[in-house]
């Protein structure tokens, strides 16, 4: 029956050439599958790697002792690896970037989504973008000579490397993530549900507060744990702020001490720790502790937002998973339990003079909010959003202008065209920004392929069943993944043990794995996007289900395909950890001549002269400019690439 | 005519950025009655209703001129208070659209955000509102369900018993039945037979012996302008325009 037309000739095609148009088509497929299941075999081998470089320290110290042992003192001369300090660390870092995070998110999603006219939103939604394209690097030079600083100036503390710097960072950190997610949420509530509230006299403030938000909860709790994920994956940055003594803070809330994470202990000792021995294998184990947390938050959250899908596409008949009457005592006691955190918080990290007036006007709002009227309330609730917003604005102008304007002076065209001199004091960054787009375009190469790949058999190839679920849940676990975990999986798997050294194909691999979630994703979402009745045009009229996807589903996709290319690139180009050990050196005079010597890039550039050479502010700041820019330039161009053909796509 | 009128419009246009959506519209609601508005799809129905409870203001590019009264009172008199006029003229939509909350929380919704915090208050308003839509019975042992689990005809009662617990003078119905089957349709008309001893009622719906069967006075509107306005025996029976006579009859595109 298939084989009786073939609508390439369009002719009758004789058995022989049918059969081996089935055995290609055949062929297509298990080629595209092979490319979907990598992501699950990369974190298979990921996993594998970390437990079996880190299983030693887990047979000599003890799971137990490792995981509570409160003393990390590796180098030691009786070393002792307790890594409960480094636990607390990154929960308290972690905890400490939300409160400060997810008030201002919150306030600026609903903004966005609810109060903004179209062309403030216009401005908007590309800031926040701009905002998440900042590599975390530029982010940890900001943290370490502007807001440490300030911290030490205001509280008067011999240094700001401090738990307050590395949580104020990580929290800015976390805002695009939080923000754009909970914006998609929101903007998805039906418009049925605002207009219901409206009609029946409801203020904006009360529809917001008590139909939008409330039917948003499930996916901004699941932007919150997005952004959680981030932080505690997050190595650069805090490494750079948070001062680094393993200790738990003394008392417990006090946001001054200096602090390490987990993240930190790994991007710190893991160059300079000799290969096999006990330290390696403990670094390998505190990898395999941080991958677990993270997988299980990443995990969480893409259930939560992928039940709340099912949910909506199959709507009749939901009956809420927890009784109303529970759920409402649940969230009175999450509602008191973070009032309480917050306090506590309050107290210890500002001048009493300040908490008091903040906790004066919270407990004035609340005890007096009945006798306001819904005008009045909606006049402070607007302004909290409003304020909310302009800081988080505020914020990215700081971080922009102060990096612009100091790091202009440094530009120049020898800047730009020769070696450094002086350890980088002098000189240019020519080596560092040709390593830089060398490893991205690598990097992209290889992931480009396998991605798409990917996504066209995710797509096209299967209904949905076990089979796709166990791909999902491997490129979600790859995209969850530290990237400081990829790192050392590089150093591990491709550094030694296929014994590449560390060089450029290492750092290509290694930030290949790193993007090819987002290729997968946005791949995906723009095949998605393509209607079915297409598909099912050219399959009528004979055409076979490669000529289909090649010819007809394809093209269209490819703005979207492009984007999420381009963004890929951005990432890779921003990222220090994933290179840090697997490609990377500080200083050289020479292009490499192959694959297999290491490069300079521009993030480690930057990274080391913030962190280990002293007086060379200008070329600092210029480096942090010029890859700011080159980072911000793959944003832009993302953003218009897909801004132009969803206007021309609208017509 | 005798009864007294509770909204009327006089030379009421309306634009969606360039399309002139109602022209020069003049019409007068009376009061405790059910008035229908019948006629082609786009004609501008659902705009002219959603002009009384000023929901048009929520669509960005929309302009209106020409008078729109709530007893007696412009509604786009600068000062007007829209969340009061909103909570006087309730609204109910052609598709059910029941908050994502419990069949209580969502009658109980409205009277909460105009301030009433009395629980024992509250459950009346609930039960008096539920029985008054006719739904009490089927909803009673089940309150504190999801309301996305009723079916659609009950959907879109606990949504009229909604609009009831804020106890509003008018009640706007758009293709309040468009998504139901017959049964759960004779339902709602019976309702809306007993809201017009205490409510005005506006209907909007395509199905002509719906409007012959539920209301006193039927608009006929066409291309944005309303063509004929009278009683509905009057329409039905002896209409003036042949555009109308056409339409009620069937010989119509
Ligand atoms: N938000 C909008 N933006 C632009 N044009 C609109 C908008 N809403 C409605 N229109 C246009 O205004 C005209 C009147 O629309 P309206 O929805 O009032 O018609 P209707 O009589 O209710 O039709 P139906 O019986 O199909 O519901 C239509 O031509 C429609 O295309
Ligand atoms: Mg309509």
């Amino acid at each position: 029956m298939e084989s009786s037309k073939n609508a390439e000739s369009g002719s009758c095609a004789s058995p022989r050439t049918a059969r081996i148009s089935v055995i290609k088509e055949q062929a297509i497929k298990t080629v595209f599958f092979c490319t979907a299941f990598l992501a699950v075999i990369v974190v298979t081998f990921i996993l594998l790697f970390l437990l079996r470089d880190g299983y030693p320290i887990f047979q000599q110290v003890g799971i137990i002792p490792f995981l509570l042992g409160s003393s990390w003192a590796p180098t030691a001369v009786e070393p002792l690896f307790g890594i409960f300090p480094l636990i607390v660390g990154t929960l308290l870092v972690t905890f400490g970037a939300m409160v400060f995070a997810v008030p201002l998110s919150i306030g600026c999603a609903i903004y966005i989504s609810e109060l903004a006219s179209p062309r403030i939103k216009s401005i908007l939604k590309p800031a926040i973008e701009l905002l998440a394209g900042i590599p975390s690097v530029v982010y940890g030079f900001f943290g370490l000579i502007v807001l440490t600083n300030f911290i030490r100036v205001t509280f008067d503390l011999p240094t700001g490397e401090t738990w307050l710097a590395a949580s104020v960072l990580l929290g800015i950190m976390a805002l695009p993530t939080i923000i754009s997610v909970s914006e998609d949420a929101i903007s998805a509530v039906p418009r049925e549900y605002k207009e219901g509230s409206l009609a029946i006299g409801a203020t904006r403030w009360q529809t917001i507060s008590r139909v939008i938000v409330p039917a948003a909860l499930s996916g901004i709790a699941a932007a919150i744990i997005l952004g959680i994920g981030r932080a505690v994956g997050e190595t650069m940055a805090v490494m750079m702020v948070a001062g680094n003594s393993a200790i738990i803070p003394d008392p417990i809330w006090n946001i001054l001490s200096p602090l390490r994470t987990l993240t930190g202990t790994l991007g710190i000792e893991m160059g300079e720790v000799a290969v096999g021995s006990e330290h390696y294998s403990a670094l390998f184990g505190v990898a395999v502790v941080l991958l677990v947390i993270t997988l299980i938050i990443n995990l969480s959250a893409v259930a939560i937002l992928r039940y709340l899908h099912e949910g909506r596409t199959s709507r009749p008949g939901r009956k809420p998973v927890i009784p109303s009457y529970l759920r409402e005592s649940f969230i009175r006691f999450l509602e008191i339990g973070i009032l309480a955190l917050f306090i506590v918080f309050l107290l210890a990290a500002t001048p009493w003079y300040l908490a008091a007036l903040i906790l004066l006007t919270f407990g004035a709002w609340y005890f007096g909010r009945h006798h306001l009227s819904q005008h009045q309330i909606e006049i402070i609730a607007s302004g909290f959003i409003i304020t909310a917003t302009v800081i988080v604005l505020a914020i990215l102008v700081i971080i922009l202008q102060d990096i612009v304007i100091n790091g202009l002076p440094a530009l120049s065209w020898e800047f730009l065209t020769e070696p450094p001199k002086d350890l980088g004091r002098s000189g240019g960054i020519y080596p560092a920004i040709i390593g830089t787009l060398t490893l991205v375009a690598g990097a992209i190469a290889l992931a480009l392929p396998l991605g798409v790949g990917a996504a066209i058999y995710l797509v096209e190839y299967t209904r949905e069943g076990r089979v796709t679920r166990i791909i999902r849940t491997g490129v979600d676990l790859l995209n969850g993944t530290p990237s400081i975990v990829f790192g050392l999986f590089g150093f591990a798997f491709i550094v030694l043990f296929l014994n590449t050294g560390v060089s450029m194909l290492a750092g290509q691999i290694t930030l290949a794995l790193m993007v090819l979630p987002t290729v997968i994703r946005t791949t995906e979402e723009s095949l998605k996007s393509i209607s079915p009745s297409l598909r099912e045009g050219s399959l009528a009229l004979g055409a076979t289900k490669w000529q289909t996807i090649s010819r007809v589903v394809l093209p269209p996709a490819v703005p979207g395909i492009v984007t999420g290319a381009i963004l890929s690139i951005g990432r890779a180009a921003g990222e220090t950890a994933p290179i840090m050990f697997t490609a990377v050196v500080f200083s050289s005079r020479f292009l490499p001549d192959s694959v297999f010597d290491p490069v300079m890039a521009l993030p480690y550039h930057l990274f080391i002269l913030a962190t280990n050479v002293p007086g060379s502010s200008a070329n600092k700041y210029g480096t942090a400019l010029v890859l700011l820019l080159m980072v911000v330039g793959f944003y832009s161009i993302a953003i218009y690439v897909r801004s132009h053909f969803q206007n021309k796509a609208r017509g | 005519m005798s009864e007294s009128t509770i909204i009327s419009t006089q030379n009421l246009n309306l634009w969606y950025n360039e399309k002139h959506a109602l022209q020069s519209v003049s019409m007068r609601i009376p009061q405790n009655k059910v008035t229908a508005l019948i006629g082609p799809s786009g004609c501008g129905k659902s705009t002219l209703l959603r002009c009384f409870n000023r929901l048009n203001d929520l669509i960005d590019h929309v302009k209106i001129t020409g008078e729109i009264t709530f007893d007696n009172e412009n509604i786009h008199a600068p000062g007007t208070d829209v969340v009061y006029l909103r909570k006087k003229v309730g609204m109910v939509f052609q598709k059910p659209n029941p908050f994502p909350k419990s069949i209580y929380e969502n009658i109980a919704y409205g009277p909460r955000v105009h301030g009433v915090r009395d629980k024992g208050e509250l459950d009346r308003i609930v039960e008096q509102s539920l029985r008054h839509a006719a739904i009490w019975d089927e909803v009673k042992d089940r309150l504190n369900d999801s309301a996305l689990g009723l079916s659609g005809g009950q959907q879109q009662r606990l949504c009229i018993a909604r609009t009831l617990a804020v106890e509003p003078e008018v009640i706007l119905m758009d293709e309040p039945c468009s998504a139901l089957d017959p049964i759960a349709t004779a339902k709602i008309e019976n309702l809306i037979e007993m809201l017009k001893e205490e409510y005005t009622v506006i209907i909007v719906t395509h199905n002509m012996q719906q409007a012959a069967r539920v209301s006193d006075y039927t608009g006929f509107m066409y291309l944005g302008k309303l063509i004929e306005c009278g009683r509905t025996s009057d329409i039905f029976e002896h209409p003036k325009e042949e555009l109308t006579e056409n339409y009620i009859t069937g010989r119509f595109g």
